[in-house]
């Protein structure tokens, strides 16, 4: 029973783990691969995955847990020996039902946006998922001959049970487990609309509900950055400056110049993503304008005062990619203040937060 | 003990002792006391109070519900108990408190979206039952 559960549940922490190593590589600036800019959705898909996968192992871990739960009232076996071997595995095993716990948690909040805690989320959450993953390899290591006899065995033979354990409960394994699955697929049911457009109308827990200026939610307004006075101001520019060369462009210097539009999707960290047309300059005949040579790096700065993400690093790789723009117009309208007016960075593949907003500099790096 | 599960288990050791660098290496002592507060806060919270909870209702369950309703309530239990649990930080909306201008956060009537979810789970836990009581009553009579 327990074996059965756990086998999904290790399923799912191993996509969280690899989709979140994914996550944090592409926000890292020095990245000696290349995060790729094809497939364009393939930061969506990724961080899509691991916020459901995530919100479905939460019922997976609740259930785990109440099966063993029993084990955890067990008393000490007798001899030294075997006291030390059970007491090392309960420490790996608190081990990995604290951060089991924890990532589970901090993830969900963190969709929500509600952080009631001092420590950085996202160091903390990565930092954890190391310890949780290797916690999990320490455990089916232990558990390893147990756990391929369960799974070999009919679910309901009861050879490998606690001695103690001669009741049947009300529910039945068969019944427990298909009331597990059908609360994990409910769970993703309630909650996936935030990132798959046509779950939107039945899930009632999405975080967003897909609707915002131009079809598209915002993550951080205009107000909470602090820039509704810097970006509406009619001397606004935009410096792209390379080396000694540097052009200063109003936005209407910015709409005179040819216009691309690209079918982009953003996709936050919090999971939620959207897709969207954005119509600007290409990015790279912006560099043109002062000569930088191919694959060189652009430091993005945006008016925002306030956030971590006030200043950007846009690798070569992604600065040269045709469909990276300068957006102006988001789903033919005008650009929303919240979305970035009077300029935004949209690029292929590429998480959320670095998706910057409100452009005030571009510098290309040596 | 195989080599292979030893390999696996020095692998499991040399990952978390990694997790356990970064957690400690890469912020304040003020941020890390509140994550290790936030690691011993779940389990506690887990094995002092959920799971001793979750015990109470299924012995007063056990009790209280004849034996043809105890399975069907047991799934609910599950289903509706973990549910709930997710459903925490959306019916609170306190994420609303961090972005009070954002429109676009937490943007659905969350509480008329859970009784939905609720009254779904019931029904699919209520309905199997009454159905075989009522087959059951009917075949009686006719017995």
């Amino acid at each position: 029973m327990s074996a059965r559960v756990g086998r999904w549940l290790g399923i799912s922490f191993g996509i969280c783990f690899l989709t979140g190593l994914v996550s944090h590589y592409a926000q890292n600036p020095s990245q000696p691969v290349p995060f790729p800019t094809s497939p364009a959705w393939g930061y969506r898909l990724t961080q899509g995955l691991h916020v459901t996968t995530g919100v479905a192992a939460i019922p997976l871990l609740l259930v785990k847990l109440w099966t063993v739960f029993p084990l955890l009232l067990r008393s000490l076996p007798a001899g030294a020996g075997a006291r030390v071997r059970e007491a090392g595995e309960r420490a790996s095993i608190a081990v990995l039902v604290a951060s089991s716990l924890f990532l589970l948690t901090t993830g969900l909040l963190n969709s929500t946006q509600w952080y009631p805690w001092e420590f950085s989320f996202r160091r903390t959450h990565y930092a954890l998922s190391w310890v949780a993953i290797g916690a999990l390899l320490l455990h089916l290591a232990i558990k390893a001959p147990t756990i391929r006899e369960a799974l070999r065995r009919d679910v309901d033979d009861p050879a490998l049970d606690r001695p103690a354990a001669t009741e049947q409960g009300a529910l039945g394994r068969r019944g427990l487990l298909r009331a597990t699955w059908t609360a994990s697929a409910l769970a993703v049911l309630a909650t996936a609309g935030s990132t798959v457009p046509w779950l939107r109308q039945v899930s009632v827990l999405g975080v967003r509900s897909g609707e915002g200026p131009g079809g598209v939610p915002v993550n951080r307004t205009a107000r909470a950055a602090g820039v509704t006075e810097t970006a509406v101001d009619p001397a606004y520019r935009l410096v792209v400056s390379s080396g000694g060369r540097s052009v200063s462009l109003g936005r209407e210097d910015l709409l005179a110049m040819p216009q691309r539009t690209e079918e982009l999707p953003i996709a936050c960290v919090e999971g939620w993503s959207a897709s969207a047309a954005w119509t600007g300059v290409r990015l790279r005949d912006l560099l043109d304008l002062v000569d930088a040579p191919a694959g060189s790096e652009v430091e993005v700065t945006s008016l925002q005062q306030r956030g971590a993400f006030a200043r950007t690093l846009l690798q070569g790789n992604f600065a040269d990619d045709d469909r990276t723009l300068v957006a102006l117009a988001l789903a033919g309208e005008p650009l929303d203040l919240d979305h970035g007016f009077p300029a935004r960075l949209i690029a292929p593949n590429r998480p959320g937060v670095l998706q910057t907003k409100w452009l005030s500099r571009l510098e290309v790096l040596a | 003990m195989s080599r292979g599960r030893v390999g696996l288990g020095a692998l499991g050791v040399l990952l978390a002792a990694y997790g356990g660098w970064l957690l400690l290496s890469r912020q304040d002592s003020a941020g890390n006391l509140d994550a290790v507060l936030w690691l011993a806060g779940g389990v506690v919270v887990h094995d002092l109070l959920l799971a001793p909870a979750v015990l109470a209702l299924c012995w007063v369950g056990a009790r209280l519900l004849p034996p043809l309703a105890r399975p069907a309530a047991a799934a609910g239990l599950v289903v509706l108990g973990s549910l709930t649990l997710l459903a925490v930080p959306f019916l609170g909306g306190f994420g609303r408190d961090n972005a009070p201008d954002n429109a676009t956060l937490l943007d659905r009537d969350y509480t008329a979206g859970y009784l939905v979810l609720v009254a779904l789970v019931l029904l699919g836990v209520v309905l199997p039952v009454l159905v075989v009581t009522v087959l059951r009553r009917r075949s009686g009579g006719q017995g």
